[in-house]
């Protein structure tokens, strides 16, 4: 009797199985739901972000953008009002509001050029970086500290106090080269200026000396 | 009733087909942690600037105070009535069970480090998996005698004009240079008299 039954339903057994299939499929297209998310895992995020390698120290760019290290793609964070009134050179402005705009994402979602975001201090240009990354955006820095550690150490370099390592010394060195290089004047530069202003008049007065002379030579041979 | 060969081959291939998707549908894992909110709304909670907090305000018995720095930190020094939670730690089965408690208790979070700059990696992280009862502390910490000193910071604030200093530092060097040039033009003068005078001798044989 059982062998029986089990004959008849393996008659239907097609059926069966597309109706299995129709379920399945189904399913499957109800299941996406569940699992997609924007961007990268928490885990990975969290631990890109505890890590201190997103800065870039103000003297490292300092030395890149006196080299013009074609790489570097600086983005400026604040509002447009701070970014017109002193940004850093050939910055671009992306307010942090329209950080996420589709025209923004040119500047930030590109593998071409090492981005550095910028701003006051490192708080709101920390959290672009974060929302960058969590996008997947790659090589994005963010500079230490900001414009108030770019005047500290760059435009307006502490000068070390003598018992301080050679290093310091050094150091101090790069900045105040660096900070002339971006505008700012000593007035131990003009020094040099007004030497090389002397010369040229001096010799001036030699030459008016020589047409002198040769005129009074030549009455004195006609008379012997 | 008897089957054709091939058609058997259909039947046993789709039978397989079919238990292997049900073992994989067995087999999905639920991913442990998952974002709740998503980037762009987190950029509208950051631009509001609502989730700052100054230390005036945290005598509250509604706020709880978390500080994210390290535990040989917060051992030398913390605010009174806070717990350590250090940010790597933030996904510790532990830790979220505390978020998880506060957040059910309506409790709102104040989370400080020594700097506002520390803090906002952690609260932006929390804030994306859907804790959005935080905010943070804006305070500067230093040690003064092992005891904490911690005092109110503006956040992002403009420390200097840039321009301006730069523009007076050119001003002071112009300056130093109009002085110099003054100096120089009286020796110049002198030059010129003695070289005349050595002509006339020559004329008289």
């Amino acid at each position: 009797m059982v062998k029986k039954k089990i004959a008849k339903i393996l008659a239907f057994r097609y059926k069966i199985l597309a109706l299995i299939f129709i379920i399945l499929a189904g399913g499957l297209v109800l299941l996406p739901k569940h699992q997609k998310y924007e961007g990268i895992k928490p885990e990975e995020l969290l631990s890109k972000v505890i890590s201190p390698e997103r800065y870039i120290s103000t003297d490292k760019l300092a030395d890149k953008l006196i080299n013009k290290d074609p790489s570097y793609l600086l983005i400026d964070i604040r509002d447009e009002e701070s970014y017109t009134k002193y940004t850093l050179p050939n910055a671009f402005n992306v307010p942090l509001a329209k950080l996420l705009d589709e025209d923004s994402e040119m500047y930030l979602d590109q593998d071409s050029y090492n981005v550095v975001l910028f701003s006051n201090d490192s708080f709101y240009a920390d959290q672009a970086w974060i929302l960058c990354t969590r996008l997947g955006y790659k090589n994005i820095h963010v500079l230490k500290g900001g414009i108030n550690q770019w005047f500290k150490t760059i435009i307006n370099p502490q000068k070390p106090i003598e018992n301080m390592p050679a290093k310091e010394f050094e150091l101090y060195t790069f900045r105040k080269a660096a900070s002339m290089h971006f505008g700012v004047a000593y007035p131990e530069q003009f020094k040099g200026t007004t030497v090389i202003k002397k010369e040229p008049t001096i010799k001036k007065s030699t030459k008016k000396v020589i047409t002198v002379k040769k005129k009074k030579k030549a009455p004195a041979e006609g008379g012997c | 009733m008897k089957e054709l060969e091939k058609t058997k081959r259909i039947s046993i291939a789709s039978t397989l087909f079919i238990l292997i998707i049900i073992m994989a549908l067995l087999a999905y894992k639920r991913p442990k942690y998952l974002f709740k909110v998503n980037t762009a709304n987190t950029l509208e909670k950051l631009i509001n600037k609502d989730y700052i907090v100054s230390l005036n305000d945290i005598y509250n018995p509604d706020y709880v105070l978390i500080d994210i720095r390290d535990q040989f930190e917060f051992g030398k020094a913390h605010l009174e009535n806070s717990i350590n939670i250090s940010s790597p730690a933030i996904l510790d089965e532990a830790n979220i069970a505390i978020f998880d408690k506060l957040k059910s208790d309506n409790k709102t979070v104040i989370m400080y480090g020594n700097n506002p700059n520390e803090v906002t990696a952690p609260f932006m992280f929390l804030y994306q998996l859907g804790y959005d009862n935080i905010k943070i502390l804006s305070t500067e910490n230093s040690y003064f005698q092992n005891n904490l000193q911690s005092k109110r910071v503006e956040i992002e604030k403009s420390e200097n004009d840039v321009n301006a200093f730069i523009a007076e530092s050119i001003k002071k060097a112009n300056n130093g240079l109009k002085q110099k040039v003054v100096i120089k033009k009286p020796a110049k003068t002198v030059l010129k008299f003695e070289k005349k005078k050595k002509a006339a001798a020559e004329g008289g044989c």
